[in-house]
């Protein structure tokens, strides 16, 4: 049981060391050594190039968020909670148009009252900013035309805020309102006035932001070979974060004409880069400073305007500016996932192998482009695995339309798809008579493949996950054969453990990832990382990892992860990159001063430095443990005539990934898997569907901190069960959003939280640090194909629609009993199986891929497998070179745009410059 | 000089307020219109009292009224004049965290920890009624109280953790008394 012992100022803290004779550290726990270095830890999944670093300290044990008594006490400061002495209040004036060219701001009136220090309009800040560098197209206010209703016009910084509210009455704008679009389709048209202009790279005169074409394998023969296929048009509404905290900035140009920002940020290096833009000041004279995050999952990842906002007017007043959101402007800035229309097309051969897989999505962008660029080959790339397909074909359009953005969010750009391609093979295995677990694992990529969009898979922990799932959750007695209103279904997750490539383009091979430390007289460590705490428990990793390579005390390590001004760069908390890559940069810092300190030990104990191993707070000869000395003495030794021990380690992803245009996108150092089943009860007579239980298998490689990465399952179910059920970004017909606040804006309570029972697979990842992986975004995505299917073992009918609101179940089941001629839907009969022959062949080729999967993750001699080899090919060369007709293709060809699907009509256009326009 | 105010929002009066806010008697002049929340956090130091929605939808704002939880968002400071005033930094003793505030940092009950102030308060309110509260009655006292982060599991099985601290009466001594050790945990291993 737990202490209750905490006593501020009276702390137990550990001894920074002792010697080799007396016991000030504790003995070695040989259970959380692994077993290549001769301890009690099994390594089914063979040996790590870390194992040698385990001083058996910290990973792999629940551990306490390193920040987490700042929480419990109030004493953590967010974004609202940093207070500047003199500090104004800034309000921002806001479109209620939702497109409208700005004709005049008179801000004479608001500048008359009293209180008012500044005001700043679109006119102070002309540099246009944005995420990704190959689409800047936001300003910091309304340069022209607001493009939303809730789009920035004008801001202005008062005394207190009602003088701010007030002031914000008072300027006064004129515009002249434009036509505005508001479904997703009318942006593939041409328009009179598209809501951005690219240039020569504008499309057509559409609204299309971006437009993916892409097909891998034999696309055109897949269709001959196919005897079981999925049609499905997907609705997908468009979700917000809703993190808890709203965004909040403070603004505060020091004496010495610095500028600090205070932000709650994902990513405060992109938000510097920005500032440097927009400010038009060299990016060492800004500061940025990472407050405590409350709550990000993508939400607090853009460079944001209303950050522009609060520099210029602090910059204009000459004081401090505090500028916090209202719940309803968290909703217009949004950034939340896209509302989508997605064409599922799936096809399976006598063999139950999946030949193919078309997919079509059409993805709102709402009015800027955010990180849509990347968000629109996620939609089609991220679903090409976990499986061996035979072909994939992607068309994907993002446009623009007068909607609050769309952006990155929890599962970014997979989830919509990955939903529908889970319910797609659901309905395959039905189609086959075959079980949907038995489907999926005879259809596995194999450890160390490649899959067919060319990505390279290292370790992976699917068919764990799904085996761990059927028997946790007793699938084989429940699944068809459950009651009426009762069923239980599947899905599956797939996802990047970090990007391949930087955001920001780097030709001087610039590391993803650095951390610096500095140990000094006392002991401690102080770790410089710019890594982005969000509470994701990311100062614990690294945190963790520092204390397992130099073994110490957790309390021995302190994180000074807040301010670039004293952290080194670090991309941010996107993309699920930071253990993978801050893990590995801190652990390579750490090994530097591992050596400094082994090697003062064999200066002072005379002995062999190959022999001597650091367990804890202790360096000493493996072989004879009695000699070695405390980590202060050798700590000590290593410090004479340099003083404090620097150094700095850093992580860079290896090379890989093909060469076609967008090959890298989806490009990761590993992946993570997931497979969940849910249980879930439908009221037949009215639609409401309660998920009662969730089994989360989730293959994070290692689990560093098994607490947290539970706290991440649970959470991502937590976020998609909202996704699935009850989310939804409404808009009236007019394009107004109806529900820009918590009430209605249904996100799931206590009550419609389901038990999950978290199950965590570790694959041992070869590139991760210790063997880990990603575990923040991945286990999003299977809980909503999950719920679906369940949905349909309980009342056999298959959703399209997402959220799955009563009205929208109950319609479905009206529909089947007109069409089965049954009046009370009581009477209803749940689906049935009986398997088909194909069942055997299913399992037995599951159990030689089992066979086959160990014997290539023990095996370092494994040879090449590429996806392709299950449909014959040689599995030691890329099918496009062994197969012409598995060529990657990357535009339409005309037949292809003689019949577009939705998306692929955006295709139909031609760029500016290629119609020898030059605007 | 003119002056522009909101037509509805006339100049409000300054009033005293006096209340009792996490053990130490205050007295302030706020608006007679001021929100509690605004109080609290504006003028009363409480910064760990949240804002999050403004509106008694995510209960971030949560602080206890003479014993009982309250959204200060919805509240009028002025109801709360002469009251007993709990916020999240008064939950501790000084000396010890409330087994509340203890579990949550064990059982992974805070992540991005903003929801968390709120959830302490009104947990502890619970605790301080019913020392072992079954999981309905946990729900029921946290239903008002939203948590983005951790899907309620991981705080629903701190508030075990704490009722059974709570209800196995395990504490340490009073650190204040002279005997008490200043360095618990030297000399053996820690």
């Amino acid at each position: 049981m737990v202490g209750y012992k905490q006593q501020p100022g009276k702390l137990p803290f550990s001894k920074p060391g002792s010697g080799g004779k007396n016991s000030f550290s504790k003995p070695i726990e040989e259970n959380m050594i692994p077993s290549s270095q001769g301890g009690k830890l099994k390594q089914p999944w063979g040996p790590h190039r870390h194992d040698s670093l385990v001083s058996g300290q910290v990973i792999g044990k629940d551990t306490a968020l390193v920040d987490s008594n700042w929480k419990v006490t109030g004493q953590a400061h967010y974004g609202d909670d940093v207070r500047i002495k003199g500090e104004l209040i800034g309000r921002i004036v806001r479109s209620p148009h939702h497109y409208a060219r700005v004709i005049s701001i008179d801000c004479s009136r608001a500048l008359k009252l009293p209180g008012v220090v500044a005001v700043a309009t679109g006119a102070d800040a002309n540099n246009k900013f944005g995420v990704l560098p190959v689409t800047k197209d936001e300003h910091a206010m309304a340069v022209d035309k607001v493009r939303h209703a809730g789009d920035l016009v004008a801001c202005v910084a008062a005394e207190d805020e009602a003088t701010a509210r007030e002031a914000e009455r008072l300027i006064e704008v004129e515009y002249e309102i434009l036509d505005s679009i508001h479904d997703m389709r009318d942006g593939l048209k041409d328009s009179f006035e598209p809501i951005h202009d690219r240039g020569k790279y504008h499309i057509g005169e559409s609204n299309v932001q971006k437009r993916v074409f892409q097909e891998f394998g034999d696309v055109s023969g897949m269709l001959s070979s196919s005897v079981a296929s999925y049609k499905e048009d997907w609705v997908f509404a468009g979700v917000n974060h809703a993190f808890t905290e709203p965004h909040a900035v403070v603004a505060h140009w020091d004496p010495t004409g610095r500028l600090t920002l205070y932000t709650p940020q994902q990513v405060p290096h992109y938000v510097h880069r920005a500032l440097a833009d927009v400010l038009e000041i060299p990016m060492h004279q800004i500061n940025v400073h990472r407050t405590f995050v409350g709550g990000g999952f993508g939400g607090k990842s853009d460079p944001f305007p209303h950050e522009m906002c609060a520099a210029i007017l602090a910059r204009k007043s000459g004081r401090p500016v505090r500028l916090t959101f209202d719940r309803e402007e968290v909703y217009w800035v949004n950034r939340g996932r896209h509302p989508s229309r997605i064409e599922m097309n799936l096809h399976a051969d006598e063999e139950g192998r999946i030949c193919g897989i078309e997919t079509d999505a059409l993805i709102d962008g709402g009015a800027f482009a955010s990180f849509g660029h990347v968000t629109t080959y996620y939609n089609g790339v991220l679903h090409t695995a976990p499986y061996e397909i035979g072909s994939f074909h992607y068309t994907g359009a993002r446009v623009w339309t007068n909607k609050p953005a769309s952006g990155a969010m929890r599962g970014h750009g997979a989830v919509n798809s990955r939903c529908a391609v889970e319910v797609g093979l659901d309905h395959l295995a039905e189609q086959l008579s075959v079980d949907p677990i038995s489907l999926r694992l005879a259809n596995l990529l194999p450890p160390h493949s490649s899959t067919i969009t060319g990505f390279r898979v290292t370790s992976i922990g699917m068919r764990e996950c799904l085996e761990r799932v059927r028997q946790e959750s007793g699938w084989t007695k429940k699944f068809r054969r459950l009651p009426l209103g009762k069923g239980i279904g599947v899905g599956c997750g797939f996802f990047i453990s970090g990007s391949g490539l930087p955001i920001h383009w780097d030709p001087n091979k610039f590391p993803h990832a650095t951390v610096h430390l500095k140990i000094d007289m006392d002991g401690g460590v102080t770790v410089h990382t710019g890594a982005a705490e969000i509470g994701q428990g990311s100062d614990t990793v690294v945190a963790q990892s520092v204390a397992e390579v130099l073994g110490l005390p957790l309390d021995m390590i302190r994180i000074k992860s807040r301010e670039s001004d004293t952290s080194p760069v670090d991309l941010g908390s996107y993309s699920s990159r930071v253990t993978f890559m801050n893990a590995n940069a801190a652990i390579s810092a750490a090994m530097d001063i591992r050596n400094n300190l082994i090697d003062a030990t064999a200066q002072i104990t005379n002995s062999d430095k190959q022999g001597l191993v650091i367990g804890d707070r202790r360096i000493f000869q493996k072989s004879d443990p009695s000699v070695g000395v405390s980590y202060l003495e050798a700590l000590h030794k290593a410090q004479e005539d340099r003083g404090a021990l620097i150094s700095s380690g850093a992580y860079r992803t290896p090379p890989m990934g093909k060469t076609h245009k967008g090959a890298a996108a989806g490009l990761a150092p590993a992946y993570s898997f997931s497979a969940y089943a849910a249980e879930v009860t439908v009221d037949v007579e009215t639609g409401q569907i309660n998920v009662e239980k969730v089994w989360a298998a989730h293959d994070c490689g290692k689990a560093l901190n098994p607490l947290a990465v539970k706290g991440q399952i649970i959470g991502s179910c937590h976020m998609g069960m909202g996704q699935v059920l009850s989310e939804e970004m409404r808009y009236s017909r007019n394009g107004s959003l109806l529900n820009p606040d918590l009430l209605d804006y249904k996100i799931p309570s206590v009550h419609e939280m389901p038990e999950v029972t978290p199950i965590i697979v570790e694959s041992n990842d070869p590139e991760g640090p210790f063997g880990a992986k990603e575990a923040g975004e991945g286990p999003l995505l299977p809980i909503l194909p999950a719920v679906c299917n369940a949905v349909y073992d309980a009342i056999g009918v298959r959703p399209s629609e997402l959220p799955l609101t009563p009205e929208k179940v109950f319609k479905l089941i009206e529909k089947r009993c007109k069409s089965e001629g049954i009046l009370d839907p009581l009477h209803l009969s749940p689906p049935s199986l009986n398997y088909s022959d194909l069942q055997t062949t299913l399992e037995n080729r599951a159990s030689e891929h089992s066979t086959r999967d160990i014997s290539r993750r023990l095996n370092e001699e494994r040879s090449e497998y590429y996806n392709g080899a299950l449909f014959g090919l040689d599995p030691s060369i890329p099918p496009d070179q062994s197969d012409p007709s598995w060529a990657v293709r990357v535009t339409p060809d005309q037949s292809y745009l003689d019949d577009p699907r939705l998306a692929g009509s955006a295709w139909k256009h031609t760029e500016r410059r290629k119609r020898g326009e030059e605007k | 000089m003119v002056q522009y105010r909101l037509p509805m929002l006339p100049h409000p009066e300054e009033i005293e307020w006096t209340a009792e806010v996490n053990g130490a008697e205050t007295t302030l002049h706020i608006e007679n219109n001021a929100v509690l929340l605004d109080v609290l956090r504006e003028k009363a130091g409480s910064l760990g009292t949240k804002r999050g929605c403004d509106m008694g939808t995510c209960g971030c704002c949560s602080v206890l009224i003479d014993g009982d939880p309250r959204l200060s968002c919805l509240t009028l400071a002025s109801e709360a004049d002469g009251t007993s005033i709990t916020t999240v930094e008064g939950l501790s003793d000084g000396h010890h965290l409330h087994p509340i505030q203890q579990t949550f940092t064990e059982f992974g009950g805070s992540q991005c920890g903003f929801c968390t102030p709120g959830f302490l308060v009104v947990i502890s309110a619970l605790l301080s009624e019913n020392s072992s509260p079954s999981d309905e009655e946990i729900k029921s006292a946290i239903e008002g109280n939203l948590c983005r982060c951790t899907g309620f599991q991981q705080i629903v099985d701190s508030v075990r953790a704490a009722s059974d601290i709570l209800v196995a009466g395990d504490r340490v001594e009073d650190s204040t008394s002279a005997k008490s050790d200043p360095h618990p945990g030297f000399g053996e291993e820690v």
